[in-house]
């Protein structure tokens, strides 16, 4: 009965997409920490991920939206910056780790306004 | 252990080794002019080599799929010495050269800010990374 409340399509994708934020932050932490390795290889979301959202959220159907599972993998479109074969950029880098935490926050808030809506609902008041 | 703060042992890990490349910068700049190391030769120029090492390897923590860096060892920069005309010098051969360590100022600057700029980007992940954890923390609230 109550987790109809926490099944809606809308609240699932909010909650996906902030697993994915989240281990999109691990691997750009990690591509900082290996800014200066030799032959280091960026990781990412793998870009499946973002079609199988994406096809998801189009079918509004909860089941498919909790099946989804985001994974990294190595990022095939980096070009190496240096000789040594890395393809870390630090200013691309750190652009993304940005637009990243703003993710972050705007599914922070859809969370929250989903949860203050159920208190209202429930209470009368939020 | 619950990761409050994700991917930040790598972080840390490259906050050290950064911390060891600028000793090892400054220890170079600090010996420009030895002539006499340790082993009896001019100083040789100290480089720091970094590797990447399988998470599950070491510690069986984070993400296997993000390899940990670390600093694998302090190596000598296998370039001769360079050597100066400077007959007044104790240290001059019979032809009057001596052997100056193979250390150039302008390199160890250079290598100087490349280890600091690396070091304030994994401190900005840092700041990032707690700043996400606190708007994690406050989901909910009102």
């Amino acid at each position: 009965m109550i987790e109809a409340l926490f099944n809606q399509p809308n609240y699932l994708t909010a909650k996906k997409t902030l697993d994915a934020v989240a281990l999109r932050q691990e691997a750009i932490a990690n591509n900082l920490a290996n800014l200066e390795t030799p032959g280091y290889k960026r990781m990412d979301l793998a870009p499946q991920f973002e079609q199988e959202l994406q096809r998801a959220c189009a079918s509004s159907d909860g089941q498919q939206i909790a099946s989804l599972n985001p994974s990294l993998a190595q990022d095939a479109n980096a070009r190496a910056g240096s000789k040594d074969g890395n393809t870390v950029h630090l200013e691309e880098e750190l652009m993304r780790m940005n637009q990243n935490a703003m993710t972050h926050a705007l599914e922070t808030q859809l969370v929250s306004g989903a949860l203050a809506k159920m208190r209202l609902a429930i209470t009368g008041h939020s | 252990m619950i990761q409050i703060l994700t991917g930040i042992q790598n972080t840390s890990a490259a906050l050290d080794a950064e911390r060891t490349r600028l000793d090892v910068v400054s220890q170079n700049i600090a010996n420009a002019h030895t002539t006499h190391d340790l082993d009896g030769k001019p100083y040789q120029r100290r480089v720091v080599v970094f590797e990447n090492v399988l998470n599950n390897a070491i510690n069986g923590s984070g993400n296997p799929d993000l390899p940990t860096m670390h600093v694998a060892r302090i190596d000598r920069d296998p370039r001769g010495p360079i050597k100066v005309y400077d007959p007044t010098n104790p240290e001059a051969d019979e032809k009057g050269m001596v052997a100056k360590p193979n250390i150039n100022i302008h390199e160890e600057m250079a290598d100087l800010i490349s280890a600091s700029r690396t070091f304030e980007a994994n401190l900005a992940v840092v700041k990032n990374a707690r700043s996400m954890a606190m708007q994690t923390l406050a989901m909910g609230r009102h």
